[in-house]
């Protein structure tokens, strides 16, 4: 054995290539978009049957309607209770969460690979005879409520909602919280629910993904058997641009007495999923606040210790999602870290990132996404973004090469554009008796403040 | 049924450090895990929260690894890297492409042998003030952020290792010192006192050789000290102990907490079964009942801590709604724990199949895989646990279940913590 230097970091072994796996693609007559994936290292299956029916597609009378219809799907179909349902799916071992959010609702299902004939009967049943029981409907409402209400109460929560409205134009749904209001959800019965289901589950331009041990052959033959029959597209459509509430900085307090420490947000309107520059901002946002050795964590967490952690984020959306960054600070330090963060977000939008970084955030990215599609669930929600954003067939075949390709130039170019610290909408959460005064003292603008 | 079957092999290198090799070449990513057999536990009176904060210490570079380079250079090579500090155990883990697995091992065997060198008081100071920001966000600004610390003030007495949290007083890690750092550093972090496990896309006889060349100098350590304060305790509470917490919180929330035998003994496959039937899936008692039926909760959540010194804790909770009272979301709680005493075998098979489709998902990641390898080397010197875990859970019997329920989900073994939300804002 040769002695070994341990002042050096080791070399690295041979790249073993290795491919996304092959996606067999197939349109059912009725418009469904049927994607079928083989992963057979263990005896399982993942399938997300994603519906295109959405909150941003809501007026804000009905907001939160996505949401609740999702979480009351477990209540039961017209040919079995909401108890008898969970039986049914519980006894063959398979797990089944329906979800609402902005671009649709999401019914995901995993369970052992030779129980997928009998959990996709029970799914399809679930999605296209639903019953809304009264019953079960309250209590889907009171939950979301008892939810509202606790988002209100939470620092974290309240500072994100708070900054979401400041964001974006009263008009644009992404302005308000995707679980909808105390009015809204109040406002909501059996018949809506079965309403917008009934208008909204539809085939078209919906997609069933299923991941795992599996034979294409056969899936296509159980979705023919199950689905075939269902038909039609959804009523309701997202019809909106992504307006930001203004142009202006502003500095909200959202005052909460005893406060032990501060929630921060600083963001504005960032992008959409389909902007072309979605690789270079990614690797300039990565730089900035998307790492753990990121600018802003190594700044605030690692230097001057104001924080456990804070990270900024893109949330791509069919239209623009939020730009945002999010920190926790002690009271002491609420100014100083604003004025760090504001500081890394200029020197971001003004310079880019140096070529180290661009190059440290690619390989980064590039290799951690062997990591993200180690389970069937991983792939599964994957392969759905490519029927939820129109993505192209090859796109996760072709993403470490097109990260790996990003340029310094380009990066600093998207950060320039999409990173705009004028415009940057400042919420914090925490006590204004002791955070006010530095807080306007470090002149961002004027502090508004309100009671939380 | 398909049985799962995990492949390992186990090796121990002269100074004791044992080694689990479990190759799975399908993805060309590997988990480098270590487990160390130290926790909070371990700490003594005055030290509570140490060894959270020696956690953080690890991170802050060693020998032959400035600070901060470690994160570094684990995301620059696209890996995942972190660490956790529990009760009885610390564990430190990195998921890479695999032919970087050298990469985690020069790392990993860096900070274990050679960590002393590169402390100073400026690190502590720094890690000290982040600790002091994760408890502040993670517990103080968090509603219900202090159950746990009130929750094992009941379950355990004062002198009883789990009496105290992970987390600690603030005010023991305002007083830990460089010396702390390393008498804790040649005490427990030393190669018989730590399992590593390799497990993805390996080849076993040359990650064993890499494993000896970056681990094998390293010097073994001495005995290690006996667990501070006293770990025997009765099996039984002896009475319902109580904390009612007015406080801001949005809903009212009941924790019931059991002592429970140890995860060492062969009973806690019983307790595990039992939480499965009240609280594991939406068909379970707890939600069927309390949240489904009678809606007087809106979440239910039930849990077994794996706890090795003396006794483990069975954990019930019920959130309740805006508007109910705390007192009655009680009473409906304890008559559905109380209600298991007459559980049948039908609900055990669904909480068996539900529990099964879990334990397989829990395979599929090789980080996860490579945890429980580490924690049955360590805990049990059982790596093969691993495949023998549904046919622990299968052997349980209806009868053992309903005389767990009656011996130890009662009121004369309980200890519960309200929290009741003061008059609305």
């Amino acid at each position: 054995m040769t002695t070994l230097d341990r002042a050096n970091p080791p070399g690295s072994g041979t790249l073993r290539s290795f491919d996304f796996p092959a996606v067999e693609r197939r349109e059912l007559p009725s418009g469904l978009d049927l994607r079928v994936a083989i992963m057979n290292r263990l005896p399982m299956v993942s399938l997300n049957l994603f519906l295109r029916a959405g909150e941003a597609a809501l007026e804000p009378q009905v907001a939160g309607l996505a949401v609740l219809t999702a979480d009351a799907l477990e209540g039961g179909t017209r040919g079995r209770d909401g108890a008898e349902l969970a039986e049914a799916l519980e006894g063959i071992g398979a797990r089944v969460s329906a979800n609402g959010g902005w671009e649709g609702t999401s019914v995901a299902l995993s369970c052992l690979a030779e129980r997928l004939p009998e959990a996709l009967s029970i799914l399809s049943e679930m999605v296209l005879a639903p019953a809304f029981p009264p019953t079960e409907v309250d209590r889907a409402r009171e939950q979301q409520l008892a939810s509202i209400r606790q988002r209100a109460m939470d620092p974290a929560s309240l500072a994100t909602d708070t900054a979401q409205a400041r964001y974006f134009d009263p008009e644009v749904p992404y302005a308000r919280a995707v679980d909808g209001t105390v009015a809204s959800i109040e406002a909501m019965t059996p018949a809506t629910m079965l309403g917008f289901a009934e208008a909204n589950y539809r085939p078209s331009s919906s997609g069933l993904v299923v991941v795992g041990d599996v034979d294409p052959g056969e899936v296509r033959a159980m979705a023919a058997e199950h689905l075939g029959a269902w038909e039609g597209a959804p009523a309701n459509r997202a019809d909106f641009t992504a307006a930001p509430r203004t142009r202006d900085r502003t500095v909200t307090l959202v005052h909460r007495p005893g406060a032990a420490q501060s929630e921060i947000r600083v963001g504005h309107v960032g992008a959409a999923r389909s902007i072309p520059e979605y690789y270079p901002l990614s690797i300039a946002n990565m730089v900035l606040g998307g790492m753990f050795t990121s600018r802003l964590n190594l700044n605030l967490r690692e230097q001057n210790g104001f924080t456990y952690g804070v990270r900024s984020r893109f949330t791509f959306r069919m239209q623009a999602g939020p730009f945002q960054i999010s920190t926790a600070v002690g009271n002491d330090v609420t100014a100083p870290a604003l004025e760090q963060i504001m500081l890394e977000l200029g020197r971001m939008a003004e310079d880019g990132p140096s070529s180290e970084e661009v190059e440290a955030a690619r390989d980064y990215a590039a290799g951690v996404f062997g990591l993200q599609i180690e389970t069937a669930r991983q792939v599964a929600t994957r392969v759905t973004q490519l029927v939820v954003y129109d993505l192209p067939d090859d796109h996760f075949d072709r993403y470490r090469d097109v990260v790996r390709a990003v340029t310094r130039e380009e990066a600093t170019d998207a950060a320039s554009r999409y990173i705009r610290p004028d415009e940057a909408q400042i919420v914090v959460v925490g006590d204004a008796e002791v955070v006010g005064e530095p807080l306007r003292a470090l002149g961002l603008g004027g502090v508004e403040v309100v009671d939380g | 049924m398909p049985s799962l079957s995990i492949p390992f092999e186990r090796h121990r290198l002269d100074n004791g450090l044992r080694v689990v090799l479990a190759p799975d070449r399908t993805i060309p990513v590997v988990a480098t895990n270590l487990w160390y057999g130290v926790g909070s536990r371990n700490e003594p009176k005055g030290k509570t929260g140490f060894a959270h904060l020696f956690e953080h210490m690890m991170f802050q570079g060693s020998a032959h690894v400035p600070k901060n380079k470690h994160f570094e250079m684990i995301e620059r090579v696209g890996g995942a890297s972190n660490a956790t500090t529990w009760f009885d155990r610390t564990n430190y883990f990195e998921t890479v492409p695999s032919h970087q697995l050298e990469l985690t091992l020069w790392l990993e065997s860096d900070r274990m042998g050679w960590m002393l060198p590169a402390m100073d008081q400026e690190k502590l100071d720094n890690q000290r003030d982040v600790v002091k920001n994760e408890k502040r966000q993670r517990y103080d600004n968090q509603p219900y952020g202090d159950w746990s610390e009130r929750l094992q003030r009941l379950v355990y007495p004062e002198d009883h290792p789990y009496h105290h949290t992970v987390i600690g007083s603030m005010e023991d890690i305002e007083a830990a010192t460089l010396d702390d750092v390393a008498s804790f550093f040649r005490t427990f972090y030393v190669p018989d006192n730590a399992v590593i496990t390799l497990a993805g896309d390996i080849d076993p006889a040359g990650a064993l050789e890499q494993v000896k060349r970056y681990f094998g100098d390293i010097e073994p350590g001495g005995p290690i000290p006996s667990i501070p304060g006293n770990a025997d305790v009765a099996p039984l509470i002896g009475r319902t102990l109580r904390d009612h917490v007015r406080a801001d919180v949005p809903l009212p929330r009941i924790i019931m907490g059991f002592r429970t035998p140890s995860y060492a003994s062969d009973d806690f496959a019983v307790a595990e079964v039992a939480r499965a039937l009240l609280g594991v899936g939406r068909a379970s008692r707890l939600y069927r009942r309390l949240v489904r039926e009678r809606r007087v909760a809106r979440g239910v959540v039930s849990y077994v801590f794996p706890l090795l010194s003396g006794a483990s804790m069975f954990l019930v909770w019920a959130t309740g709604y805006p508007d109910g009272s705390p007192a009655e979301l009680e009473a409906a709680l304890s008559e559905e724990i109380a209600a298991l005493a007459d559980a049948r075998q039908s609900e055990i098979d669904r909480a068996i199949a539900l529990v099964e489709t879990d334990l397989v998902r829990s395979m599929e990641r090789v980080a996860d895989r490579a945890d429980l390898l580490s924690m049955f080397e360590l805990y049990f010197d059982d790596p093969d646990r691993i495949n023998k875990e549904l046919d622990r859970l299968r052997a349980v019997r209806v009868e053992q279940v309903r005389t767990f329920t009656r011996e130890r989900l009662g009121e004369e073994n309980r200890a519960v913590v309200v929290f009741e939300p003061e008059s609305s804002r």
